[in-house]
């Protein structure tokens, strides 16, 4: 048991020194994509943190992102970059505890489309803040270079895999999956159901505020529109169904795959990009709903 | 100040009225006879909305024949997706909430496609046309033609609606469906039968209000989801599987959107509709008039 906690701590070692020689070999270009891989695979792992292992699927984490960016450029200029990264976070997550308590006590679907109305509300919401104070987009200039927004990104890529991996093991982590198999089974057992829901939203829900954070200084530009954007909700949920399962590897495997395709596609094609995408996800929900990390655990199974 | 009581604002949510009427009752057939929420409602309406603006364009046909044409083929669509994807859903999951979630992921991935494959071949570009945009004078206010027949053209489509589920014998075995599928079973309702029926039906219903709505609005391949949200709204305030209560809905949801708007300013529209969204789902699940409740 322990022996499993030292090996995944050494492959996820390795795994980050090998991202973090990436600026010092690689040009703008590697470092951006690398960036965006590790972006997504911290979006999605505390995604799972809530959707997978609870059942209640976000199609909302968008709102995390966005009001995290929101956080910054309200910071911008006053705190160092490292402390508004901090400070989003908390934010977000505080964000999470306010909204938590009515929102989980919706079920299943109307969950899915309330998460939906909530990040879109949001977005509205600050877009009329925005004009209310004068402000049509921002411009955030003099803050940190790529290299150093990589490497806030790749530690905070590195904190939700393990988020992942303890809370996946924990106590805490049955309680939500048996939350998800039946959660009046789970109450009668004695899991304070509606404490540990809380948590798990406000637990996925800090992570993708930090992200943001980082992220918007990357365009030095805040726009609303972009950085609430429901696609972004919509990639974390594909990367999530096609990665597939409630463990660490799954968005992994699928944050790899979505990467590739953005970088064939999203530049030239995005219409075709955005259908290929819909397409996979229908694909996967209808054929594969254990996804790539269900596959490849068959396969392995089926060596020995 | 504005005059709350002035005509023109009584006529613009009547109308609205009308459309999230018309959009909700598709969804509400959709929803009460299977249990399938199906959020690729509104790029039905979308694609209804881009069928009569090109009608219209290419042959100067409008929209009020072209209307016929989208019923038939959004009916035969929706025959077509329920085919060949929900009905696999429906069969292969074992949980009726892994069946809900599954399926809204499902549909969402295919309004993801509509909404792309539209912009694709037709750009992003909204697009509007000049239809009955005369104006008629009632006693003290004045209206285009066009919303006074959208509006007619709604209310005989509901009140339509409304006899076909309380006189004819499809209409009652769905009803008997939504209200109390396992005894519907039992008496020989042909359950399958009933189901591609309804979800064809839904679709048609919104192919033609995605027609009506082209008259008074922009089309865009991105105008749908704000009509999903709308109808998720009126359905939930009347109750859901409640036909006739989804009506009422749509005259609380369109009086509380023009008003509210008329009071404050046009960008507080979004605002206004997420937040009763919102409002409604954690705080008023049930309805306004009672039913069936979402929350444990």
């Amino acid at each position: 048991m322990i022996g499993r906690h030292f090996r995944f701590a050494g492959l996820l070692g390795v795994a980050v020194a090998a991202f973090a020689l990436v600026p010092r070999l690689g040009g703008d270009y590697a470092i951006g994509v690398a960036l965006n891989l590790l972006m997504w695979i911290a979006l999605t792992q505390s995604w799972v943190v809530l959707s997978a292992m609870t059942g209640y699927v976000s199609l909302g984490h968008a709102v995390f992102f966005g009001a995290g960016a929101y956080v910054m450029v309200l910071c911008f200029g006053s705190l160092p970059f490292w402390l508004s990264v901090i400070v989003a976070g908390a934010a977000t997550g505080a964000l999470a505890l306010a909204v938590g308590y009515p929102c989980l006590r919706v079920r299943g679907p109307y969950f899915v489309i309330l998460t939906f109305g909530l990040a879109e509300l949001v977005k509205f919401v600050v877009i009329n803040i925005e004009a209310g104070l004068g402000q049509f987009g921002r411009l955030l200039f003099g803050g940190p270079g790529l290299a150093q927004i990589f490497y806030v990104v790749l530690v905070l890529a590195a904190l939700s895999v393990a988020v992942t991996w303890f809370v996946r093991r924990s106590r805490f982590g049955r309680g939500l999956r048996a939350i998800r198999e039946n959660e009046e089974a789970a109450e009668t057992l004695g899991i304070d159901v509606a404490r540990f829901k809380v948590l798990a939203f406000a637990l996925s829900a800090i992570v993708p505020g930090m992200v943001g954070a980082a992220m918007v200084l990357r365009t030095t530009y805040f726009e609303p529109l972009d950085l609430f954007n429901p696609i972004t909700s919509f990639t974390i949920v594909s990367i999530a169904i096609i990665g597939g399962g409630d463990d660490v590897p799954g968005p992994i495997y699928g944050a790899f795959f979505l990467v590739l395709m953005q970088e064939l596609l999203w530049a030239n094609w995005p219409e075709v990009y955005m259908i290929l995408l819909g397409g996979l996800l229908v694909a996967f929900v209808l054929g594969v709903p254990d996804g790539i990390h269900g596959r490849v655990a068959a396969w392995r199974r089926s060596r020995r | 100040m504005i005059d709350l009581f002035s005509g023109q604002l009584l006529i613009a949510a009547l109308v609205l009225a009308a459309i999230y009427g018309l959009v909700a009752l598709g969804l509400n057939l959709i929803y009460g006879t299977m249990r399938l929420l199906n959020v690729a409602h509104g790029e039905i309406l979308m694609l209804g909305g881009y069928l009569a603006y090109w009608t219209f364009t290419l042959t100067g046909v409008g929209p009020v024949w072209s209307m016929f044409l989208a019923l038939a083929l959004a009916g035969a669509f929706g025959a077509a997706v329920y085919r060949t994807l929900c009905r696999r859903v429906l069969r292969s999951s074992r949980l009726i909430e892994q069946i809900e979630a599954n399926s809204l992921l499902l549909l969402f991935g295919v309004s993801i496609i509509l909404q792309n494959a539209v912009a694709l071949s037709f750009t992003a570009t909204a697009r509007a046309y000049p239809y009955l945009d005369d104006i008629v004078r009632i006693g003290t206010f004045q209206v285009t033609a066009d919303r006074l027949v959208v509006l007619g053209i709604g209310l005989a489509l509901s009140l339509a609606a409304i006899l076909f589920f309380r006189l004819s014998a499809t209409g009652l075995q769905i009803r008997a469906l939504i209200q109390q599928p396992d005894a519907a079973l039992l008496v020989g309702v042909d359950v399958e039968r009933m189901r591609l029926i309804a979800f064809s039906l839904g679709f048609a219903i919104a192919g033609v209000a995605g027609c009506l709505i082209s008259m008074l609005e922009q089309v865009s391949p991105f105008m749908g989801f704000p009509f999903t949200i709308a109808a998720f709204v009126v359905i939930i305030l009347g109750g859901l599987g409640n036909l006739a209560g989804g009506l009422a809905g749509a005259l609380v949801l369109a009086a509380i959107e023009v008003y509210g708007v008329a009071l404050t300013t046009a960008s507080m529209r979004s605002i206004l509709i997420y937040g009763v969204f919102i409002a409604v789902l954690v705080w008023r699940p049930q309805g306004l008039f009672g039913g069936r409740s979402l929350v444990r």
